[in-house]
């Protein structure tokens, strides 16, 4: 027998407690025995392991050991600069480590939202005695004391209740109060009425109620374990720098021990091939990469904020751009939730659009309201009517306060038939069990008095169409109650099925007279308060008046988004809790589908395996309705599973584990929880779709911008290299110290690469499907450009430089030079600056794989000439600068060697001209 | 089959929800329960008096269900005295619960469980209550590895506790990611994972099948004792029975203990089993 099964007896005898309570002994012993009443992390690497990881993976592991024999070089060879080396190389590592954990880092914060969803302190019984002890100190088998307000500490199964209603928000999404109550039930757990759930709140009533799970073992706190352990994984970047880091460190590594070797069998001293192995890793290393990499994401994660997505990880900047499904809400987001009356429907009028024809007889009459059906209102004046009192939206100073429904009914009502006052007796409120809402009016007395001069009791009923129809046993037909036959009920259903056709939300109306006397109250129980009228003393042959369509407009923007993602390659599974026919309508009129989708409701779901799930996801079209929030995380977890790129949204706390599972979590910024924002990867300001798919643009631009400046940082891996195959193949003096690579890499380079990752996305980029799983970030059109067409001209430039300062110098071949010749520091310096020169023109190159610069405009992105402007000024300070001389071992070089290398860079720049020429044509 | 099923019984409701599951497994057996609280020298007057109202209470509930009880209460060691019936009586399995401070200790090292699932000289299941109010499991959640041992023994635990509450069976593998240097981990489809799924769990699905037990197979992905506590924390699960962990001391500190990590996070109530017992 489950805990919703069982009776008040069984379940004290199941929790071996009593209607006592526990004692405070016994209460101890499970305190002992199952822990706090908290939400707790679950275990994960600790902070410290993780940040160590990025100190020993197998590129830094190739650096500490080239740092390694720096300071051991520096030790046998002192004054040769490796000690500076062995520093820098160090500083690099320690560079990359920092930023790539910055990258990986996120702070986990969602708990901390659930946790301030549990009480501090609550009322329980121990020994007979009502205490209030702390919210951690609940365990099993306490009785927990219910009232109005109360958040409620643990999972419990009442064993008592006055009218209590509660929120369940937290964790079904559905804000409406759930009317509560304590007998045994046969059902589900989680649908269990006599269940109350921790980190629920009681509106009303009150209750008591045995807690049987604590802590963790809670739903809520399911929620939390699931939060807290699910994990995205690594995102697509980070698996892409994973590759592309061990491919170069690997080619750095294999080209250094070959080399070596190769200088070990031409007789080359050990400390010459020494300073070449640890040359060549560095020079083959992109030490820039990491850093240029993080802070292009962060430049993009602001781009994209001013796009109103505000971006909370990093690499989720490029992960939107390989989305290829949104699981997306339907109320708020594809629609504005802004509820309004489109059409009606009454059985004597058929449909009307309201601004109706204002009321001809009755109108605003109470007399006639009386008289219903016999000579009284019509039906149109009877369901204006039943909006109108069975509503709790307001409208105060001039503005219409509630919710959307209501207030949308309200306000069609009080357009049709004004003002009208009738006193409330009772309301049974919607919950959505009962899936309808009823209130007891009085109507007062009207001159000219009828039926006596008095007043009398009406019920007002309205919901939805399967809970109020079979309420009722006639049809206000011509103002007349006409008893509802298969013909009736058939053209009722009609009209009903044509609304949801149209999109709209469709809600019910009915009421009954009950005449002058008020319905019998039960008496009270318990010696607590009376309950009021049952609902099933009321709620019985009544006249059902007619069918109010109400719509959530799309957002006007969201067409083109989705028209967009069609295009783009995106598919997009709407996730709703409307009903299929509403959803298939909005998802027609806003473009998401065109033929028949592949549509599942939320009971056909639970029924599902998994497989058959994953068959229905691989259609083109899939909409989901009457979903909840619980069922996201599956539909995620599956989609995953298929290799797809996951983007999900959702604003409650049960959303919060699918955000998380999902490869971008984007939770609303408006409507959202705080345990939604916390659990997401992206928030979105304004609640909109269409944000959705400009982040996606922005992510795609910035996938594309980091293989551009990839690209560009790449081409100068080459003449970095070249120099120390020269150096060690033909016997020349080093024309280039590593410390001037370093200059480079992690200098001169990074602002110009970082204003390449802020090009503008290319026209066209959204006709492209997503990038597939396969291609790589350092794939073979890449690498051949950079290490086979813009690097060997900048090392042809390089060496040029070399050579023309050492000839000019009256150098003669195999004269080996000492480190602090000038002429030997002058060729270096004339070294490094090709490089800089060359990458001045490799710049403007690297804006477009394909495109020629002149149609993408030179000037279009400023921050280019920004950067080139830093670089010029860091390389006049390495060269003509002492303190720059100093630390890159460099000397001033006269200006017409500047000149002499210029002609190389447009050289370059020309000659990437006629390559995308010719792969333009291709 | 299980013919005499021994439940330890102490002052904690945890070992009287523990015996419950006994108790279900008794009735599914048809076997013989021996419902045992052991109290240590000194100890005092109100646990003695709690432990043995747990015993009233669970022989009541045995009693009524039809089930062969005995409920015998002894002074002295603990494990000793159980060690003594199980010998004499011929115990075929013993039910004890553990408390949350052996969880809290690495590997159980000194832990009255520990003793029991290493020494006694029949099968052992170790339960681990977490939740009071929910031991009536809808689905079993039966997470399995390769190359098992007694695969019978167990297959026999899980079809017989289904019976006893007639639940449904997931049986879960999670294999290791595969690797390479170059690509990292390797993304694999459930189908794909499907066909790394180990023989011998076919052997088990056949004796599920034999017991006519409703089950299901499912793969996971990652760290094996996250998987499986996501796994259960996803699909409601109330129960996760397991084998014991025959990874080395050793092995445990250095690659981690999968059994011991779900054991502290489980969400569910978790049973391990060391099966010893000759399924004859």
């Amino acid at each position: 027998m489950k805990i919703q099964n069982l009776s008040k007896e069984e379940v004290f005898k199941s929790l071996v407690t009593s209607d006592r309570g526990l004692s405070e002994e016994d209460a101890g012993r499970r305190l002992h025995e199952y822990g706090l009443n908290e939400i707790k992390e679950v275990r994960k690497r600790p902070l410290y392991l993780r940040l160590i990881s990025q100190f020993t993976h197998f590129l830094a592991i190739l650096l500490w050991i080239a740092a390694f024999f720096s300071f051991l070089s520096e030790y046998l060879h002192p004054g040769e600069g490796m000690l500076t080396l062995g520093i820098a190389i160090i500083g690099v590592i320690f560079i990359n480590a920092v930023f790539t954990f910055i990258q990986e880092y996120r702070a986990k914060k969602a708990l901390e939202a659930l946790k301030r969803l549990l009480p501090f302190y609550v009322k329980v019984l121990r020994d007979g005695k009502e205490k209030e002890i702390h919210g951690r100190e609940v365990v099993p088998g306490d009785m927990i004391m219910l009232s109005e307000g109360d958040k409620i500490p643990a999972d419990a199964r009442l064993i008592k209740t006055s009218d209590l209603k509660v929120n369940n928000a937290p964790l079904t999404g559905e804000s409406e109060p759930m009317l509560r109550n304590h007998e045994p039930f046969d059902g589900e757990f989680l649908e269990s009425p006599n269940i109350a759930f921790a980190g629920t709140t009681v509106i009303s009533g009150s209750g008591m109620a045995v807690a049987f799970a604590t802590g963790m073992t809670t739903e809520f706190g399911r929620i939390a374990h699931l939060t807290s352990a699910v994990e995205a994984g690594l995102s697509p970047l980070q698996k892409e720098i994973i590759k592309a880091t061990r491919i170069v460190a690997t080619i750095a590594a294999v080209v250094g021990i070959f080399f070596f070797s190769l200088g070990f069998l031409i007789g080359r001293s050990f400390w010459e091939n020494f300073i070449f192995a640890i040359g060549i890793t560095v020079a083959l290393i992109p030490e820039g990469m990491l850093p240029t990499m993080t802070l292009s994401l962060a430049m993009g994660s602001q781009r994209m904020a001013k796009r109103k997505a505000l971006i909370k990880t990093l690499t989720s900047v490029e992960t939107l751009g390989a989305v290829t499904v949104i699981c997306t809400d339907k109320t708020g987001t594809l629609t504005q939730n802004k509820m309004a009356v489109t059409k009606m429907w009454t059985a004597s009028d058929g449909f009307i659009i309201p601004p109706s024809p204002p009321l001809s007889k009755g109108g605003n009459n109470k007399s006639a309201l009386l008289k219903g059906g016999e000579r009284g209102l019509s039906s149109y004046e009877m369901l204006m009517h039943i909006a109108y009192l069975c509503n709790n939206a307001r409208f105060i100073d001039g503005q219409y306060k509630g919710d959307p429904t209501e207030v949308a009914l309200l306000k069609v009502a009080r357009e049709t038939i004004g003002y009208f006052e009738a006193e409330r007796m009772q309301e049974i409120p919607f919950d959505s069990d009962r899936k309808r809402m009823t209130t007891i009016n009085i109507i007062p007395p009207t001159p000219p008095l009828e039926k006596g001069g008095g007043g009398g009791f009406v019920v007002f009923t309205k919901g939805a169409m399967e809970s109020v129809l079979p309420l009722c046993s006639h049809l206000l037909i011509d103002g007349e109650k006409v008893p509802i036959d298969e013909t009736l009920r058939k053209k009722t259903m009609d009209a009903y099925h044509a609304l949801m056709d149209m999109g709209l939300r469709v809600l019910s109306f009915a009421y009954k007279e009950i005449g002058d006397t008020p319905p019998p109250i039960p008496p009270p129980q318990g010696g607590r308060a009376r309950e009021g009228v049952r609902p099933e003393e009321v709620e019985n042959n009544m006249v059902f008046a007619g069918l109010i369509g109400l719509e959530d407009p799309p957002r006007p923007e969201v067409p083109e988004a989705i028209q967009k993602c069609n295009e783009a390659g995106i598919k997009i599974i709407m996730i709703t809790g409307d009903g299929s026919r509403t959803a298939v309508a909005i998802a027609r009129e806003i473009g998401l589908i065109k033929g028949n989708p592949a549509l599942i409701e939320g009971h056909e779901f639970d029924q599902m395996s998994d497989e058959e799930l994953r068959k229905k996801l691989l259609e083109k079209e899939v909409i989901f309705a009457r979903m909840t929030p619980k069922h996201k995380m599956r539909v995620v977890s599956i989609l995953k599973d298929e290799d797809e790129i996951v983007a999900v949204t959702g604003d409650g706390v049960n959303d919060a584990p699918a955000l998380k599972k999902a490869d971008i979590g984007i939770a609303m910024g408006i409507s959202g929880t705080d345990v939604a924002k916390e659990a997401s990867d992206m928030i979105l300001l304004d609640d909109n779709f269409a944000t959705i798919v400009n982040a996606v643009e922005e992510g795609r631009a910035v996938y594309e911008n980091i293989k551009k400046f990839i690209t560009y940082i790449f081409a100068s891996n080459i003449p970095e290299a070249v120099p120390y195959l020269a150096y060690i193949l033909l016997r020349i003096p080093l024309p280039l110290t590593i410390i001037q690579i370093l200059a480079v890499d992690l200098g001169t380079d990074m602002l110009p690469a970082l204003a390449l990752g802020a090009e503008k996305p290319t026209p066209g980029l959204m006709k492209q499907p997503p990038r597939k799983l396969k291609e790589r970030l350092l794939d073979l059109p890449l690498i051949i450009r950079s290490y086979l067409f813009l690097g060997p001209i900048e090392a042809i430039a390089c060496m040029f430089g070399f050579f023309y300062v050492l000839y000019n110098g009256g150098w003669i071949w195999g004269t080996m030079l000492s480190v602090n010749n000038l002429l030997y520091l002058q060729a270096t310096t004339a070294c490094l600056t090709a490089i800089i020169i060359t990458q001045i023109g490799n710049v403007f190159a690297c804006r477009s794989s394909k495109e020629s610069i002149f149609s993408i405009g030179f000037f279009t992105n400023r921050l280019i000439f920004a950067g080139i402007m830093v670089e010029i000024l860091l390389q006049l300070f390495i060269v003509y600068h002492p303190f720059g001389n100093k630390i890159f071992r460099t000397a001033p070089l006269s200006l017409d060697l500047w000149l002499i290398l210029i002609p190389f860079s447009i050289g370059l720049l020309a000659a990437e001209e006629v390559r995308k020429f010719y792969s333009r044509r291709l | 089959m299980y013919k005499k099923i021994l439940a330890a019984v102490n002052e904690f409701t945890n070992s009287e929800i523990a015996a419950r599951y006994a108790i279900a497994l008794a009735k599914s057996c048809q076997a013989r329960l021996s419902l045992v609280f052991v109290a240590e020298e000194g100890i005092n007057k109100d646990v003695f008096r709690h432990a043995e109202s747990a015993l009233e209470r669970l022989f009541i509930e045995a009693e009524e269900l039809g089930i062969e009880v005995e409920s015998i209460t002894e002074k002295g060691d603990p494990f000793n005295k159980i060690f003594e019936i199980v010998k004499k009586d011929k115990i075929d399995i013993v039910f004890t619960a553990t408390r949350r401070e052996d969880i809290q200790k690495r590997f159980f090292t000194k832990t009255l469980a520990r003793e029991f699932m290493v020494k006694l000289p029949c099968s052992v299941a170790m339960v681990r209550v977490v939740r009071m109010g929910r031991m009536h499991p809808k689905n079993i959640l039966v997470p399995l590895r390769a190359n098992m041992t007694n695969l019978e023994e167990r297959a026999c635990f899980v079809a017989k506790l289904a019976q006893g509450f007639e639940s449904t069976v997931t049986l879960f593998h999670s294999p290791s990611p595969l690797t390479s240097f170059f690509h990292g981990e390797i993304h694999l489809k459930p189908a794909q994972r499907e066909r790394h799924i180990p023989k011998d769990i076919e052997q088990f699905t056949e004796c599920l099948n034999r017991y006519d037990i409703h089950h299901e197979k499912k793969t996971g992905y990652g760290s094996v004792s996250r998987s499986i506590t996501i796994e259960a924390a996803h699909r409601r699960n109330d129960l996760i029975v397991m084998g014991e962990s025959e990874r080395s001391l050793l092995r445990s500190i250095i690659s981690g203990n999968p059994v011991e990590d779900v054991l502290r996070e489980t969400p569910c109530n978790l049973i391990i089993l060391r099966p010893e017992h000759e399924h004859r």
